[in-house]
């Protein structure tokens, strides 16, 4: 059926197919218009506490940046960060992180002598999870940094922290 | 018009209801993969909505806020009729999809790739919905899924790895 086409073409066909409109029930809104006018059905009425709200959410905000102090934090210019891994016996690897989409094929690392992989990349101020991934299947942490506490994905990941804000 | 809704016109919530029906209901449909369930949920989220309205706290995004209680409300119903999924078809294509040559030939298509979405894991399955399909930014997914940006980027890079790979085999059965 697509044989001759490439991965991204078969995505994309996917996608146009995921977005033809889907028909619902003509009853659909007559259905949720009943429900919501039975006479049991909780009408939502604002509440006085609800003014309150901006107020606190103003509040919220100036204790943080009082506390982030934004102006006391060097500039956000990318610096130029280098990543290494020693791996004598992969054949590639890649860089991969919340800086490229995590995406292998925008950071392949260089091998020098003795497996010693290296990239650089620019990084803005920030936190940033990465992980080198070997020979496009093997995902590894890097073994001289932070690991990542709050991997939400249950990869190996570890953390950089450029611009000496706090993780 | 939530503000009219909130001062009482109820009768105002069935344009809300006009407004985000159907591409609520594309996703709802695609993430439960069966018709009956998928507008049981979105019946559902409308009417929690509805009686929560005092909870969304902008009126301006009221159609995010509405989106997140649908996810929330598809994760419930995705685990319960993960069991006895199957494949959606639009109205029209059963109607009329054997009537043509192009018209079966794409309601093969659709069954494809309805049923390599169903292969797909239940988070892997909303986050390229929603990035692919819904067009989301990703701070927008992480804030109606809770996840964080990262673990979205990569759900939806392997989301669209298997997907891929489910669509191939397919070509080979």
């Amino acid at each position: 059926m697509f044989e001759e086409r490439d991965d991204e073409d078969m995505l994309e066909r996917v996608v146009r197919e995921l977005r033809r409109p889907v028909s619902v029930d003509r009853a659909f809104d007559a259905r949720v218009m009943s429900e919501i006018t039975r006479p049991d059905a909780v009408i939502p009425v604002a509440r006085p506490l609800r003014r309150v709200w901006p107020w606190l959410a103003a509040a919220a905000v100036l204790a943080a940046v009082l506390i982030a102090r934004p102006w006391a934090h060097p500039s956000a210019r990318p610096d130029a960060f280098q990543f290494v891994l020693v791996a004598p016996q992969a054949a590639s690897v890649s860089l991969v992180g919340d800086f490229n989409d995590w995406d292998p094929t925008r950071a392949p690392m260089r091998s020098a002598h003795g497996g010693v992989w290296a990239t650089v990349v620019a990084l803005a101020p920030g936190r940033y999870r990465y992980a080198f991934l070997i020979n496009g299947i093997e995902w590894r942490a890097d073994p001289a940094a932070p690991a990542a506490r709050d991997d939400e994905f249950g990869s190996p990941s570890s953390v950089v922290t450029v611009g000496g804000r706090r993780s | 018009m939530v503000t009219r809704i909130r001062a009482g016109d109820a009768g105002a919530y069935g344009a809300l209801v006009a407004r985000y029906r159907d591409r609520l209901a594309r996703y709802a449909f695609h993430m439960i993969g069966d018709r009956e369930d998928a507008e049981e949920a979105l019946q559902d989220a409308f009417v929690r909505a509805y009686r929560s309205l005092e909870r969304c706290d902008d009126p301006a995004r009221f159609g995010a806020w509405l989106y997140g209680i649908l996810v929330n409300r598809c994760r419930t119903t995705g685990a319960r009729a993960a069991r006895r999924r199957r494949m959606f078809v639009n109205d029209e294509d059963a109607i009329h999809g054997a009537a043509h040559p192009d018209q079966s030939e794409r309601v093969e298509w659709a069954d494809v790739v309805g049923r390599a979405l169903a292969r797909l894991g239940s988070e892997y399955r909303e986050a390229f919905l929603l990035k692919h399909v819904e067009d989301m930014e990703y701070e927008e997914m992480a804030e109606l899924t809770g996840a964080g940006v990262s673990a979205l980027k990569m759900r939806v890079k392997r989301a669209r790895e298997q997907l891929q790979r489910f669509l191939k085999e397919a070509e080979h059965v």
